[in-house]
């Protein structure tokens, strides 16, 4: 019951969405969802900020019967109007001469956003922290046209709260789990690949989410 | 930015490693990750998992035909290769032991690097001997130079001189002031070789009438011989060695055509800028049994080091042995009354003897004194003994479980009394009897009056050649394990061993060809106790095939090295007295691979040994 009703209000809502598209080239992000596809993304940016950072990078891998498809990667560079500033520079470890020598550079954020979307069509998101990098996306989505992303969303950081809390014996003191990203991999056993890019974050996140849906 | 780490893991596994960039990044690229859960298999009769090489990032895979587990891959191993070459002759089942993440590379791309690349192709039919040469020069490479494992040529070579044995000293002295050398070769109308140093000239000319300078029949009657040389492609590590063996300040280097100039122990040790040369000068001036104490972990670290490098494990031994050995003539110089010193003979006996012993597992020693020592001498050494016995294990000997120790009176006897012990071996022959005298005749003498370790040894002998079944009785001793390879090529793991990871190497592998080699040498009457020489001398006297030798010289190599690396790896993990099992998964499949082709060896040369000392029917 509560499931069919949930399902009414998911379709009430994407009809709304649909209708506020406003080019309709891009009809086909509601396009019906395939299972086990699933696609995991993470970017680069260059600061905490949802309104005004801006997305320096974004990489996205496809995950289909338990494989991650590296070599069909998406691995996005944008040019930046501003300098990228010395903090995040320290985060991501970009330079600016590492975006300018990227073999290809989109000008902008909305080109860059068209080929993530064509990446994504039809498949479930996977992230860690994800809400962060769907607002990134969103908010060069929305004033584009007019709607979020409609793609149904997975964090893997939801994932393992709820598998943790699953392995700690209930009692009345709400236990601490520890929810950062190294400390996730060394638990379920992961090899920590290095050096946190986008494409890595997306690899390893990727690993995240298959481990715990073996789980 | 994003797929360099594929590409960087890739570059770094050999043969990948020859592949020309261009075609490497188009492998590196073209791989997906597949995440493969715990038990999971793979088989490559469906299309779908098939044509692809699995390059393991994390975990462990076994390879199944039958059922039967014939290989194991770890991080870093690949497999499908042989799928892929068409060279598999069953399919196989590919079971994750482990959770297990993988690069799968297409087939195609991995055909085509085949078939393009003469030096990556090659790496899927080499041989034993060249996979091995591969491993260590692939990590000599990737590790930083160490000076120990330079040859002798690299150092600073002093100019070479020399003189006949006629001319006049004064010659002798002009010469070396003229290419500024300290010491000058004579050589002799027999062929033989004297050498001549400053210090000499200076002894000469403070002690001798000076007219002798002129006369032509001196240098006859001061040269030094024998002069001691080490060739020019020898690691420098072997020359410092006979420099402190010998207590010398030089040595003369020598080439395949002669002498070539001398290498002095100055410029040496001015090279040695690290710990290696360090520990080995520690050693030579410990003054006390607290300084001794110390040396031993140094040691320890000395072989870690050595082993990562690549180093042979032959050579480490060699080395490690040397020091051992100069730790025990320290404890025993401290130990031992004066008075003594010439009334005995010490010596170590079994894998000491041999000079194989790396890590300090046992100690194998005896000791023999005169005839004519008297009541109360008799007394001091007991003393002694008791003495030696406990500071052999403060300084990191640990006891033999055996008790073939000097500590034992048994292996504490007179002369006399010690041949008719030997004797008696042979008069009463048993798997112990059989067992000691192995032993000793891997003995060495490390200190006293070393004849007399010969003088036994030739006892051993004699009665070897009066009692022909003796030899044949011994060399059973080769065949009583089973070599752990079976009938199809796979590893058999131990018995008892439910996980099926385990193999003693000791038995499996490396006691058949030690024991093999020693009957051998018994036999042929070679006086080497090391089984790398035993097997170098078998070969010069054409017992063995230079081929069959070779092959039999790096088998041991290879196994002596699994098992060191087992073994630090346990006292790395806190074990105190490490074992002869090593552990299957922990090996890549290139180890295995290798490990099988090695046993192979070992099988080979048992069926050798039953057949050359006619064993069939005593089986």
């Amino acid at each position: 019951m509560l499931s069919t009703v949930k399902s009414w209000i998911d379709k009430t809502k994407q009809v709304r969405e649909r209708s506020r598209l406003k080019d309709s080239d891009y009809e086909f992000i509601f396009d019906d969802i395939e299972e086990d596809v699933y696609v995991c993304f993470d970017c680069e940016t260059t600061g905490l900020d949802r309104k005004n950072d801006r997305i320096i990078t974004l990489s996205a891998i496809k995950i289909q019967n338990n494989e991650l498809q590296t070599s069909t990667s998406l691995n996005l560079v944008v040019k930046q109007p501003e300098d990228i500033s010395e903090e995040s520079i320290l985060v991501h470890q970009i330079r600016n001469v590492d975006v300018v020598n990227s073999d290809f550079v989109y000008s902008n954020e909305q080109e860059a956003i068209a080929d993530f979307l064509q990446f994504i069509r039809g498949t479930t998101l996977v992230g860690y922290f994800l809400e962060f990098d769907v607002a990134m996306v969103e908010r060069v989505l929305k004033p584009w046209l007019g709607v979020g992303l409609p793609n149904p969303q997975i964090d893997v950081g939801d994932l393992y709260y709820d598998y943790a809390r699953s392995q700690i014996v209930r009692s009345c003191i709400e236990p601490n789990i520890d929810l950062s990203f190294d400390h996730i991999l060394q638990q379920l056993g992961l090899p920590n690949l290095g050096q946190h890019d986008a494409y890595n974050d997306a690899l390893m996140t990727a690993l995240i989410f298959l481990k715990m849906k073996q789980i | 930015m994003a797929i360099t780490q594929q590409r960087d893991f890739l570059s770094q596994i050999p043969p990948f490693d020859v592949l020309d960039e261009a075609t490497l990044f188009e492998l590196a690229d073209s791989m997906n990750v597949a995440y493969l859960p715990e038990l999971s298999k793979l088989n490559f009769e469906e299309a779908s998992q098939s044509g692809y090489l699995y390059i393991i990032i994390k975990g462990k895979v076994a390879e199944l035909q039958d059922e039967a587990i014939i290989s194991h891959y770890s991080v870093r191993g690949f497999f499908g290769d042989s799928e892929i070459l068409g060279k598999a002759n069953k399919v196989s089942i590919y079971e994750m032991l482990e959770e297990t993440i993988a690069y799968k590379l297409p087939a195609k791309l991995f055909m085509k690097a085949f078939d393009e690349n003469n030096k990556f192709s090659r790496f899927f039919s080499a041989s034993i001997v060249d996979k091995l040469n591969r491993i260590h020069r692939s990590i000599q490479s990737a590790a930083s130079t160490e000076v120990m494992m330079d040859t002798v040529c690299s150092a600073h070579i002093h100019q070479h001189i020399s003189v006949n044995e006629h001319a006049t000293f004064l010659q002798v002295t002009q010469k070396m002031t003229e290419v500024r050398s300290d010491a000058c070769l004579i050589e002799f109308d027999d062929g033989s070789v004297g050498i001549v140093t400053s210090s000499d000239v200076l002894k000469f000319v403070a002690t001798e009438p000076h007219e002798l300078l002129n006369s032509t029949d001196v240098l006859r009657r001061i040269a030094h011989k024998p002069v001691h040389s080490v060739h020019e492609f020898d690691y420098l590590f072997n020359a410092l060695l006979k420099m402190t063996r010998y207590q010398i300040d030089r040595l003369a280097v020598r080439s395949d055509d002669g002498y070539t100039g001398f290498l002095h122990q100055k410029d040496l040790m001015s090279m040695f800028a690290n710990q290696s040369g360090l520990v080995l000068l520690k050693v030579d001036q410990a003054d006390s049994i607290d300084d001794l104490i110390q040396v031993g972990p140094q040691i320890d670290q000395l072989i870690h080091s050595l082993n990562r490098k690549g180093i042979k494990t032959h050579y480490i031994a060699k080395l490690v042995n040397e020091l051992h050995r100069k730790m025990i003539y320290k404890l025993i110089e401290f130990l031992l009354p004066k008075e003594l010193n010439e009334k005995v003979c010490i010596f170590v006996m079994g894998s000491e003897g041999r000079s194989e012993q790396v890590i300090r597992t046992d100690q194998d020693n005896a000791l023999v004194y005169s005839d004519d020592v008297s009541e109360q001498e008799l007394g001091l050494l007991d003393e002694f003994a008791a003495k030696f016995d406990e500071t052999m294990q403060q300084i990191g000997f640990p006891p033999c479980p055996g008790n073939i120790m000097l500590s034992n009176p048994e292996w504490r006897q007179s002369l006399s009394d010690f041949k008719a012990k030997v004797d008696q071996w042979f008069k009463k022959p048993s798997d112990e009897n059989f067992m000691h005298a192995a032993i000793l005749l891997d003995g060495e003498a490390v200190y006293g009056v070393e004849s007399w370790l010969t003088e036994v040894k030739q006892v051993l002998r004699k009665r070897q050649e009066d009692y022909p079944v003796f030899l044949r009785h011994f060399a059973i001793g080769v065949l009583q394990f089973n070599t752990p390879i079976g009938f199809f090529g796979g590893l058999i793991t131990d018995n008892e061993d439910k996980q099926h990871n385990h193999i003693d190497i000791k038995k499996g592998g490396i006691f058949p060809i030690v024991h093999g080699v020693r009957c051998y040498a018994l036999e042929a009457g070679v006086e080497q106790t090391n089984t790398h020489w035993r097997i170098k001398a078998l070969m010069d006297k054409g017992v063995f095939t230079k081929e069959f030798g070779i092959e039999l010289g790096e088998t041991l190599n290879y196994l002596n090295t699994l098992r060191l690396e087992s073994m630090l790896h346990q006292l790395s993990e806190g074990k105190e007295l490490p074992n002869n099992k090593i552990k299957l998964s922990e090996l890549s499949h290139m180890q295995q691979d290798v490990l099988k082709q090695s046993l192979g060896v070992v099988d080979a040369f048992k069926k050798r040994v039953t057949q050359h000392f006619n064993l069939q029917e005593m089986i």
